[in-house]
């Protein structure tokens, strides 16, 4: 960067030009995340209700959710599934990448179609996985009976961890992507030369990887794991459309239960709440993912 | 052709280096034929678990609602094709091309919008020294990190006192919003890769600030510009609970809204064929967009990871 | 990436930023219902918002409007029952409400204690047959002894048998509905023809269903599940032996197989498809889903009657739809011109054509009870009409989230009736406790 680093005093890049150039962003940025942050703070002491007027409750809401058992509950289940879609994105995404960094003949339309689910994005594939998963008519049966596994009647969206299992899978399917193209660009990072004389020694292709591109990947593999993790800790439309969060309370994620108490109970203080706990929740694993990343540089 | 082209190119950048000329693998020690075998056998496998249901979507959406929820359905029912969903999808009854529209107009205006602000920011963060210029570089980036998911409830009260629920505007702002941090960080890269020479020849030759920007720094811009603006696309196309808190009014919904309805049946019976026939809509404008835009797309996201 | 001090600075300056947000919840103004003209040669358009689950009910009463006369037209949107709450709640928040809501009886009383509808006491009261009303309905929309809406159109829950099945397995209707014992041995007998034949269904993962259909059972043995006034209530269901015994009675059945397997996951999209082919002896429903929908040569044979609680008594879910004006209706004075219309003789009494049934028992003329002689019981029993009167009906019940789906599939698909009833109370507890006001 020390190229890029200008005169304070400079001619050609007035500092208040720079300045005036980041004010639509910032603008942006402080009218729809800081102040509505700076407001659920303020919210959260209130019961404030979607409809009427509001008072101040003190800390009712936060000890309230101390004892809430439905939030967590959420919180827990939303654990669990991040736990469980976290590993097989990263391998299936590795695996990908392994494939399409190869400088051969159709690694790019690889790519391409690795690509496409995660592009395609989760609202649309739940809708279509709606209609795959009917007992009996949904392709997911009619395959699992035509291998001969089940009888095809499995109702998995009426089942919390049959419904949990069947969106992992899907996520896995769809959010590999991602994760493929985020190594593959730190992939060809990778210097050739260091591959080279590895090979000389008659490395083998695994030694070669958990020798040099591991550990050469490490802030890449990080960020994606951070990226997914975030992202599964967030999940909502996938179970939305699929669930409902149901049967009862089983597939109820916690960003689910926050839009519940605001938006279904109405209740936007005690929501509020929730949300500075999520938030704070969120930031703290993205501190502890970026610092783990920088002490390992 | 299978590395990553980044028109960026700057010296010594990992993607420069990863170009290394194709016969270096034939030079290079014979490459094992059982290698080449696994490359094709396991990129063709990989390629259909990922294309086969897709494409067996588009076919589900030229069933007839009874072939599809037929329990053991037989072959002759499952291919005998009609377009029938896609004509009641777009007749007046059901309307989707109301809420397609809507879809549109917010997807396009927040990605033409995060865009220009982006490059903007960029611009600014990556080219001008000002005081406190790393910390709102910081504010931005922090915001990266607060979901909007868990600010919904506070979200929806500002934007309902500012008139932004029930709007498509306030879908745009909020979309832009969301979208924007990652533009930033995109154009901030971009900027900060375009070696300082060729600017300042443009400003010798007088350009000012935007024309400088405009006129001959564009054609280095654009793959960022270009990831910005499609990634701000594809996230905004199907958004769902930003959607779902920020419209009540029928007539405002996008696509995803307009396929909850088609899911619960709420003009009437369920019906299977109209929503994966929605939903097939759905994908279109992203594969295409995709195609279109992917060596830029696919290069800025990969990009995004190499910095860090 | 760095975060400075200042950055921290910079938040505590947005705190007091955000101070000056508008908190005020300002109040919608209400419409002055006893200006003169009120309701009457309105022009203009009126924009209603039905229950998606009644639009087909609506929409015949709409169109028979729009037909009428030409100065006012009215326009339906059918919002997503799960939805509704949601979406009216978000609509009167930004002040953009439609005119005239025809929203679940059950969930009217939420709006009602926020203040959100016109009170129309006045109106109500002008009605040359106010005292015909359904009582129960409006019950559901009165607060204080004012008329904070009126009621369009019942929907009630029966329990419909298939007699020609009752008559293969030798049994009589009338004996075999008065109680759980009867009713099992009602389904025992008919799940014994064999050939695909079951004694009852029911579609067990619909959380408005299992709302519906499941409750008056308990309703019928004048034993609530929530008790307490608004304000101050809380669950009955551990220590509720009529709730016990209802889920007791649909756990035996599930476990004799005496209800189709696909009741399990049923979620309402094929409801009563099973009862309509002829196949299913009992059937708890509405009289669309088990009438209008049906072959005529399968009402000739289907028969109905309120249902009966563990040990007699008869009972009925008062649903079915309210007409609130909300606050801030920008043509009040349209919805109530087409409130009245929708509440004349001759839509009420063709109302069981779209599925539903009147809310004037002076709709059940000699004519009415030819035509529709399954749409009748509700209308002659309409003292076992119930509903609870509870700010939280919605989430103990309608949501796909809601305790009462959780204890029900938890005591009947898993067996665990105990723990269904604990976990039941706890849920019904801690929810209606969290939504007092």
């Amino acid at each position: 960067m020390s190229t890029l680093e200008r005169n304070p005093r400079s001619l050609t890049h007035p500092p208040r030009t720079g300045l005036l150039l980041t004010l639509p962003a910032l603008a942006f940025v402080t009218v729809f995340v800081l102040v509505p942050l700076v407001f659920a703070v303020y919210m959260s002491f209130t019961n404030w209700p979607l409809i009427g007027s509001y008072q101040f409750i003190g800390i009712g809401n936060y000890t309230a959710i101390a004892s809430d058992p439905v939030f967590w509950k959420s919180v827990g289940y939303t654990l669990l599934y991040t736990v469980v879609v976290t590993v097989p994105i990263l391998v299936l995404g590795y695996v990908l990448a392994v494939v399409v960094r190869a400088n051969r003949r159709f690694a790019t339309v690889f790519r391409t179609i690795f690509f496409v689910p995660y592009v395609i994005g989760l609202t649309t594939l739940s809708f279509l996985m709606v209609l795959e998963a009917q007992p009996g008519s949904g392709m997911v049966n009619v395959l699992l009976k035509a291998l001969g596994i089940t009888d095809g009647t499995t109702a998995w969206l009426a089942d919390g961890p049959l419904a949990t299992g069947l969106i992992c899978v899907m996520i896995v399917w769809a959010v590999s992507g991602l994760t493929m193209v985020l190594l593959m660009g730190g992939m060809q990072g990778v210097p050739r030369d260091v591959y080279e004389s590895a090979e000389m020694d008659g490395a083998s292709w695994w030694q070669r990887e958990r020798s040099i591109t591991i550990p050469m990947l490490r802030r890449t593999i990080a960020m994606s794991l951070v990226i997914s993790v975030i992202g599964s800790l967030l999940a909502f439309t996938q179970f939305y459309v699929l669930t409902r969060g149901g049967p009862g309370t089983d597939t109820q994620t916690v960003v689910m239960y926050v839009y519940q108490r605001g938006f279904v109970q109405l209740q936007l203080g005690a929501a509020s709440a929730l949300s500075i706990v999520l938030v704070v929740v969120i930031g703290l694993v993205t501190a502890a993912q970026f610092r783990l990343l920088r002490e390992k540089d | 052709m299978a590395s990553l082209t980044t028109p960026t190119r700057r010296h010594g950048s990992p993607e420069v280096r990863a170009r290394h000329p194709r016969g270096a693998d034939a030079a290079g020690r014979a490459e094992s034929r059982t290698k080449t075998t696994l490359y094709w056998l396991g990129g063709t496998l990989a390629a259909l678990v990922f294309l086969v249901p897709l494409a067996w979507s588009v076919l589900r959406s030229f069933q007839s609602n009874d072939a599809i929820v037929a329990t053991s359905p037989n072959a002759g029912d499952l291919f005998s094709l009609t377009t029938a969903n896609f004509r009641a999808l777009f007749s007046s009854d059901l309307d989707i091309l109301r809420s397609v529209g809507n879809s549109l107009v917010v997807a396009v205006c927040t990605a033409v919008l995060t865009a220009v602000v982006a490059t903007l920011a960029g611009y600014g963060f990556g080219r001008f020294r000002f005081r406190g210029r790393n910390v709102l570089f910081g504010v931005v980036v922090v915001t990266m990190m607060v979901p909007f998911q868990a600010i919904i409830t506070p979200l929806y009260l500002q934007m309902n006192a500012m008139g932004l629920t029930d709007s498509r505007l306030g879908l745009v702002l909020f979309y832009t919003t969301v979208n924007l941090p990652f533009g930033v960080f995109v154009m901030r890269n971009a900027f900060e890769n375009i070696p300082a020479e060729i600017e300042d020849s443009a400003r010798v030759d007088g350009a000012g600030t935007m024309r400088a920007l405009v006129s001959v720094l564009r054609p280095l811009l654009i793959p960022g510009m270009a990831t910005s603006a499609l990634y701000a696309f594809l996230a905004s196309w199907t958004e769902f609970l930003g959607a779902l808190t920020f419209l009540t009014d029928d007539r405002l919904y996008t696509l995803p809204l307009a396929l909850v309805n088609l899911q619960s049946g709420a003009y009437g019976a369920v019906n299977y064929g109209y929503l994966v026939a929605g939903a097939v809509v759905a994908m279109i404008p992203c594969i295409i967009l995709y195609v279109a835009l992917q060596r830029f797309y696919v290069a800025g996201l990969a990009s995004g990871a190499v910095k860090g | 990436m760095e975060l400075h001090r200042r950055t921290l600075l910079a938040l505590g300056g947005l705190a007091g930023l955000s101070a000056l947000l508008p908190s005020c919840a300002s109040q919608l103004p209400e419409a002055d219902v006893t200006a003169a003209g009120f309701g009457q040669d309105a022009t203009g358009t009126v924009r209603l918002w039905c229950r998606a689950a009644t639009v087909v009910g609506v929409r015949q009463v709409v169109d028979a409007f729009n037909a009428s006369q030409k100065a006012v037209r009215v326009e339906v949107t059918p919002v997503l029952d799960g939805q509704y709450v949601t979406k009216l709640a978000t609509a009167i928040r930004g002040g953009n409400v439609p005119d005239i809501v025809d929203i679940d009886d059950i969930n009217s009383m939420l709006f009602i204690y926020r203040d959100s509808f016109t009170d129309l006491t006045p109106l109500v009261q002008q009605l040359g047959f106010a005292d015909q009303l359904n009582p129960g309905q409006l019950a559901l929309a009165t607060r204080t002894g004012k008329h904070y809406g009126v009621p369009y159109i019942a929907d009630n829950s029966m329990l419909f048998y298939n007699t020609e099945l009752f008559e293969k397995a030798g049994l009589d209707p009338e004996d075999h509905t008065q109680d759980f014992d009867g009713l099992l041995e009602a389904a025992r007998a008919i799940g014994a023809l064999g050939d695909g034949t079951y004694g009852w269904s029911v579609d067990g993962n619909a959380a408005g269903i299992l709302g519906f259909v499941v409750q008056p059972h308990i309703w019928a043995a004048k034993a609530p599940n929530i008790v307490g006034e608004v304000g101050d209530q809380r669950g009955a269901i551990a220590d509720n032996d009529a709730v016990r015994r209802t889920f007791q009675l649909y756990r035996t059945m599930w476990d004799e197989k005496l209800m189709p397997q696909g009741n399990f996951s049923g979620d309402g999209s094929r409801w009563g498809a099973d009862f309509r082919a002829g196949t299913v002896g009992l059937f708890p429903a509405n009289f669309s889903v088990a009438a209008l929908n049906a072959t005529p040569e399968m009402r000739a044979k289907t028969g109905v009657v309120l249902l009966p609680g563990p040990d007699g008594g008869r009972a009925t879910f008062a649903g079915g739809d309210n007409l609130c004006i909300p606050r801030g209706a920008a043509n009040a004075s349209g919805a109530w011109q087409f409130a009245r219309f929708a509440l004349d003789l001759p839509q009420q009494e063709n109302l069981p054509a779209g599925g539903y049934i009147p809310v004037r028992s002076d709709a059940a003329t000699a004519a009415y009870r030819e035509k529709f002689p399954l749409a009748v019981a509700p209308l002659d029993g309409i003292a076992g009409a119930y509903a609870p009167t509870t700010l939280a009906y919605n989430l103990l019940f309608n949501q796909q989230d809601s305790p009462w789906i959780a204890a029900f599939r938890r005591a009947v698909f898993d067996g665990d009736l105990d723990g269904a009833l604990r976990q039941g109370q706890k849920d019904f507890d801690r929810i209606l406790e969290q939504a007092q006001l």
